[in-house]
């Protein structure tokens, strides 16, 4: 493990590990091909895996995720890093690429690990955890998910203290503060690009007090309280510990909005937000679930029964734009919006409210290409060369793109998103063994 | 059913079919469209490989009826599931008739692949039946 | 007998557990015969219980496994292939759903769903005690596919099987390539028209030389199964022979007498009996329509090109596997809806498109120069009382866009966008903020109050209770009235049929499951692209297209296809060969053969399906289905009827 400079051939490098990238990788690798999956986070499954169940069929995300997980971690032709970067990408030549591989140091022999937590038990600092969206918090030595693939530990060590506490209490002696960062330098003959999106931070949007009221968070952090690995198990408002039970919905946060510089519309926000408003109606069956809303976009198989299926059970929808939200004394929220129905501006209260927050491009991987560049679509999307005939071709002859890198897309269209990557990319493959 | 005493409840055996009507079951559990708990489900592959020595021993045995979810015109195997499966219920309806039982002890239905709300209502008054026919043996 | 069965009852992460006492359902199960272990786990399917499983099943030699969770559709085959890593024959595993069957199904009632989990689970493993270890039955496979459809999706499959290795059969039913995509001229996102990307399709499959494509022709017939489907290829001749100058063409189609609508234009042109689809025309051969031709004889007189002597034909192909990409149609309104077929200035969006596409300077219908267009949206899609419940998808883009090319085309269009909420998802919302910047005129009802069309005064009117100005009643008098159709299964889906290719609650064809199995049906071998699954866009319909031949392409790439070992089998000694068996097998599976001095019947294990059609038959009972035996079925049964143990 810890070679220095250490170099590997793959057939493809596939740069993230969520849905999209780990169909794509999946894909390849049974027909044959080496992959190198290289995943940023400490685990791979991407978004998905921490969702709580998915529209319109109301799935567990976890079912549909973590076996799909599992077959890649254990596929003898994927090859895995977690906590890894790809740097310094290069185009050599027709089916000739080189990438640099930055692996940052996880201070765990993860193939040691048992994932018995006595390190976590052990440890002495709390932080907040990431991965529950800052809604409870984690230890410096920690595995970041229960259904985490490698669930094994990993050292914080920005936070970490160096007090030892874990490397005594682990009983098979995998923590090792010796490791270091690590450069690998890989050559393969193409790269699928599936490295996923960014959530809309809400602070960029004052008039909503995000961050100030304690009752606002994001559909991310619901997600979170309704997913089975949720911190609180059951919804509870962050400010004071109360149930909800008048929960407010503020769809388009951060889409579909110039002034903050995302005109485009993200496409799952509308669905997650029913789907939610369902799972609340379900959890809290007292609570009342109210969705602001512009247009409701549910226009994928199944969708727009699923909407008329909370129409029916009671979620209240409300045309309407919501202008500000400001926080009570108690905690509760006021909204002024705009009923466009009515035509005139309105204030209701709620005592939670959450930002439906939209999906922005994560630009890093075009900075990775250097020779040549990566272009961008207007929005800062990966372009899609020939969007019509082959959606997953991008400006660089053999990189392909895979999932939401190239837009908003929800989980059955990253799906397809990725299975297109891998034909277009076994196809090129092919032309360079011919 | 809401008070969770299910004894009372007649006993169904469903035959389902793998690839048909077995999916349809599963989507009224996506539904949460309700039906007794005291309904049992043995998937088989088509509903016309269903022995008629099956439905015999489960009646038999205890159950109150045996619901042949049956493929129909949508089998898999072939447009001549719908009268093989009929000739199965009509062959195992003699042999009822023959040991005195009750031949409506055997009922079947078309059940398609999303045919997630017409499964549940036929169980379900399937199951009154069932009910009924059970009260009326306890008086008697 | 088994004597070591392991046990795993899941939670679901509370899908289950929240409903169903699952340690209740342990402790009852775990002094059952032959269960050596029983645990309940968060996430059966997690990857950590997987290891757990596999370390199980090795280090306590477990010889049978039983896990309660969800449906076996989604996950029997992961638990399967944990006992196979773990060096256990994969057929000694049982699964049992407790989840979609159980726990989902009687939510209301937590006693009842416990015991029924209990009984469930013990049937479960009553069959796995008499489980034996199987191998799989291995055939060969075609390599080559069957792609029917050749519109953007089949053509893009098409190319893309062909350049993974692939030999491929591109079945177009009508006498040109290009579908639904060939109808329209510059599409939404790229500046690209139909005909070009047709075009450009269309030229990739005509130079893959392992590409074959059949125009006219469809399959009539499918024997076999996956890795080895015959279907039978019904082609019906064009008439008309590869050299032709173009002279006597146009010649040919100017003498031919016979009219008829034009389907290519929705209708609103005319076309004759010998035909091509202007500008689309792919083949550029033309065909003659011999459902309207009167064999006048006109058009072989002026041209020598025409051959009324070519045949049907009838061809034999063997493929591994087959990729519907069949599409949709549009919308066809009923007389009267929104005044359809009623008042002449109310026509549909795709025959708009098609009268952009004729009018070059100023927009005309029926004589009349259009000014103000009035779009009525959702037209067949979201109704409120009929079928189509679900949202075409693609609609409000298209119209948009259509409603700028107008503007852009012609002088002084008004546009007036009436809309039940206007869909632009991701991208597209810019084209949506283009038109309003535009000055398009949105006003919105929902499905409960939309829109009138009336005709008085020799002006057409549409009437709105406006949504977005505080439903004030709103009048606007259109030269045109655009019903934005949504998309519609095909009205001929009879390959569905053929094939046995289920549908949805929406009558599309039905994918195995939206995210784990997108592109493929519960039909083995078969699999779904484009818009004939659902609406989707063209990027869309490509991706799941390239998708579907990854998966077709997986299925036969090896050459080899392992099938299911649980098929028929046949008792020796009971046989006394009648034939009943052989009379119900749908595939000729059975032979019959000479055993100890008498004839017998014999099961072909690469051939027969394990339908089961057979067992029932047999006088005799000697007949069982291996996996489902008599002794199998009854003893879950006896299992079933025993007394609550709560």
């Amino acid at each position: 493990m810890q070679q220095e400079n250490r170099k590997l051939n793959f057939d493809v490098l596939v740069v993230g590990g969520g849905i999209a990238g780990g169909e794509s990788a999946l894909n390849l690798a049974n027909l044959g091909y080496k992959v190198l999956l290289v995943e940023k986070e400490l685990s791979i499954g991407g978004k998905m895996i921490l969702l709580s169940k998915v529209f319109p069929t109301l799935d567990c995300a976890a079912c549909i995720t973590t076996p799909k997980v599992s077959e890649i971690a254990r596929h003898p032709n994927i090859t895995i890093f977690t906590g890894a970067e790809a740097k310094n990408i290069t185009k050599k030549g027709e089916h000739q690429f080189e990438a640099v591989v930055l692996k940052k140091p996880r201070y765990v022999v993860v193939e040691d690990c048992t994932g018995c937590q006595l390190c976590e038990e052990a440890c002495p600092v709390s932080v907040t955890d990431e991965y529950q969206y800052g809604l409870a918090g984690r230890k410096a030595a920690f595995i970041p998910f229960s259904i985490a693939s490698p669930r094994a530990a990993a050292i914080d060590i920005e936070n970490c203290i160096l007090c030892g506490a874990c490397e005594r209490a682990c009983p098979t002696n995998c923590i090792d503060f010796t490791q270091t960062e690590e450069e690998v330098l890989v050559k393969i003959k193409s790269v699928v690009v599936a490295t996923g999106f960014n959530l809309f931070d809400p602070l960029k949007i004052p008039r909503y007090n995000y961050g100030k009221a304690k009752n606002i968070i994001t559909s991310m952090q619901m997600e979170r309280q309704l997913a089975p690995t949720r911190p609180y198990n059951t919804i509870l408002r962050p400010g004071d510990g109360k149930m909800p039970d008048n929960i407010a919905y503020v769809l388009c946060t951060g889409s579909r909005d110039k002034s903050i510089g995302n005109p485009i519309c993200s496409q799952i926000c509308c669905m997650y937000s029913i789907k939610q408003a369902q799972l609340l109606m379900g959890a809290l069956p007292m609570a009342d679930v109210t969705i602001y809303y512009l247009h409701i976009r549910a226009f994928g198989k199944g969708f727009n029964e699923f909407y008329a299926q909370a129409q029916d059970m009671g979620v209240e929808f409300v045309k309407g734009k919501v202008g500000k939200i400001t926080e009570k004394e108690n905690g509760n929220l006021m909204l002024r919006y705009e009923d466009i129905e009515a035509g005139v501006v309105k204030e209701a209260e709620h005592d939670m409210v959450v930002l439906s927050v939209g999906v922005l491009p994560n630009m890093e991987i075009s900075e990775s290409f250097k020779t040549e560049k990566l272009a961008l679509d207007p929005f800062n999307f990966v372009n899609q060369s020939d969007v019509l005939a082959s959606p997953a071709k991008t400006s660089i002859e053999g990189v392909f793109v895979a999932g939401t890198a190239s837009g908003p897309m929800d989980i059955p269209d990253s799906i397809l998103s990725g299975g297109a990557a891998s034909a277009e990319t076994t196809s090129y493959l092919r032309r360079a063994s011919l | 059913m809401a008070g969770g005493k299910v004894n009372n409840s007649p006993k169904i055996l469903v035959f389902s079919t793998e690839k048909i009507s077995d999916p349809a079951i599963d989507m009224a559990g996506l539904l949460k469209l309700h039906y007794p708990p005291t309904v049992y489900t043995i998937p088989v592959p088509c509903s016309s490989a269903i022995k008629p020595r099956w439905i015999m021993h489960a009646l038999e045995q205890g159950f109150d009826g045996v619901f042949i979810a049956a493929d129909g015109t949508d089998c898999p195997y072939g447009e001549s599931c719908t009268t093989k499966t009929g000739e199965i219920v009509r062959e195992t309806m003699e042999q009822l008739k023959e040991k005195g039982m009750d031949p409506a002890r055997l009922k079947m239905a078309a059940i398609c692949s999303v045919c997630s709300e017409p499964f549940v209502k036929h169980v379900k008054s399937f199951a009154e039946y069932l009910g009924k026919e059970k009260e009326v043996n306890a008086v008697e | 007998m088994k004597k070591k069965i392991g046990v795993y009852i899941c939670h679901c992460g509370g899908n289950i557990s929240d409903y169903v006492d699952v340690e209740k359902v342990r402790q009852a199960v775990e002094n059952e015969g032959g269960v050596f272990l029983s645990k309940t786990t968060m996430f059966a399917c997690a990857d950590s219980n997987q290891k757990d499983m596999v370390s199980d099943i090795k280090e306590k030699q477990l010889d049978g496994v039983v896990v309660a969770s969800c449906s076996p559709k989604l996950h029997l085959l992961t638990f399967r292939g944990v006992a196979e890593r773990a060096g256990l024959n994969k057929y000694n595993y049982v699964h049992a759903n407790i989840r979609e069957q159980v726990s989902w199904a009687h939510s209301d009632n937590k006693t009842g769903a416990t015991e029924k989990a209990i009984h469930i689970v013990k049937a479960a493993i009553a069959k796995v005690r008499n489980a034996e270890s199987l191998e799989p039955v291995k055939v060969q496979s075609t390599k080559a596919v069957a792609v029917v459809g050749a519109g953007v999706a089949g053509m893009r499959a098409a190319i893309e099987l062909a350049e993974a290795g692939a030999e491929v059969f591109l079945i177009e039913r009508e006498f040109f390539v290009g579908g639904r995509v060939s109808q329209w001229d510059d599409l939404c996102i790229t500046d690209e028209t139909g005909k070009e990307l047709i075009t450009r399709l269309y030229d990739r499959v005509m130079q893959h030389k392992h590409v074959t494509l059949f125009t006219g022709a469809e399959i009539v017939e499918n024997k076999g199964s996956v890795g080895n489907f015959e279907i039978k290829v019904k082609v019906t001749p064009r008439h008309f022979k590869l050299q032709c100058s173009g002279g006597e063409l146009q010649k040919a189609i100017d003498v031919c007498p016979v009219e008829v609508p034009d389907e290519f234009n929705f209708n609103i042109t005319k076309r004759k009996a010998i035909y091509h689809n202007y500008p689309s025309e792919y083949p550029q051969l033309p065909a003659i329509d011999m459902k309207t031709c009167t064999r006048c004889g006109k058009c072989e007189a002026v041209c020598n090109a025409v051959d009324f002597s070519q045949k049907t034909e009838y061809l034999n192909i063997k493929v591994g596997s087959i990729l519907l990409a069949t599409g949709f149609d549009p919308y066809e309104p009923p007389k009267g809806e929104f005044g359809y077929g009623e008042i002449d200035n109310v026509i549909t969006l795709p025959q708009f498109k098609r009268v952009i596409h004729y009018n070059d300077k100023r927009l005309i219908w029926q004589g009349k120069e259009v000014k103000n267009i009035a779009y009525i949206y959702c037209v067949g899609s979201r109704q409120l009382n009929g079928d189509n419940k679900y949202c075409s998808r693609y609609c409000c883009t298209s119209t948009i866009h259509t409603a700028i090319t107008a503007k852009n085309k012609y002088k002084g269009i008004h546009n007036f966008h009436f809309n039940r909420g206007i869909r632009t998802y991701g991208k597209a919302e810019v084209r949506y903020d283009e038109s309003s910047r535009l000055g398009d005129v949105y006003l919105q009802s929902f499905e409960y109050d939309p829109p009138v069309v009336e005709a008085r005064d020799g002006q057409t009117f549409v009437k709105i209770k406006d949504v977005l100005t505080a439903n004030k009643e709103l009048e606007v008098a259109a030269d045109l009235v655009v019903l934005v159709t949504g998309m519609v299964p095909r009205k001929d889906n009879s390959i569905a049929g053929l094939l046995k290719v289920p549908k949805g609650r929406d009558k599309f064809f039905n994918e195995i499951h939206m995210k784990l199995r997108p592109v493929e049906t519960v039909i083995d071998g078969v699999t779904i692209a484009g818009a004939s699954q659902g609406p989707k866009n063209i990027m869309e319909s490509m991706n799941s297209a390239l998708s579907a031949a990854t998966k077709s392409f997986s299925l036969i790439d090896s050459g080899e296809l392992a099938l299911e070992p649980t098929v028929a089998v046949v008792n020796k000694e009971a046989c006394e060969w009648c034939g009943k068996c052989d009379e119900a097998c749908p595939y000729s599976a059975f032979e019959k053969v000479e055993k100890d001095g008498k004839m017998i019947a014999k099961v072909i294990p690469s051939v027969c399906k394990g339908c089961g059609m057979c067992l029932p038959v047999c006088p005799s009972n000697a007949l069982e289905l291996i996996g489902l035996s008599d002794h199998d079925v009854e003893s879950m049964i006896d299992v079933l009827i025993e007394k609550d143990t709560v």
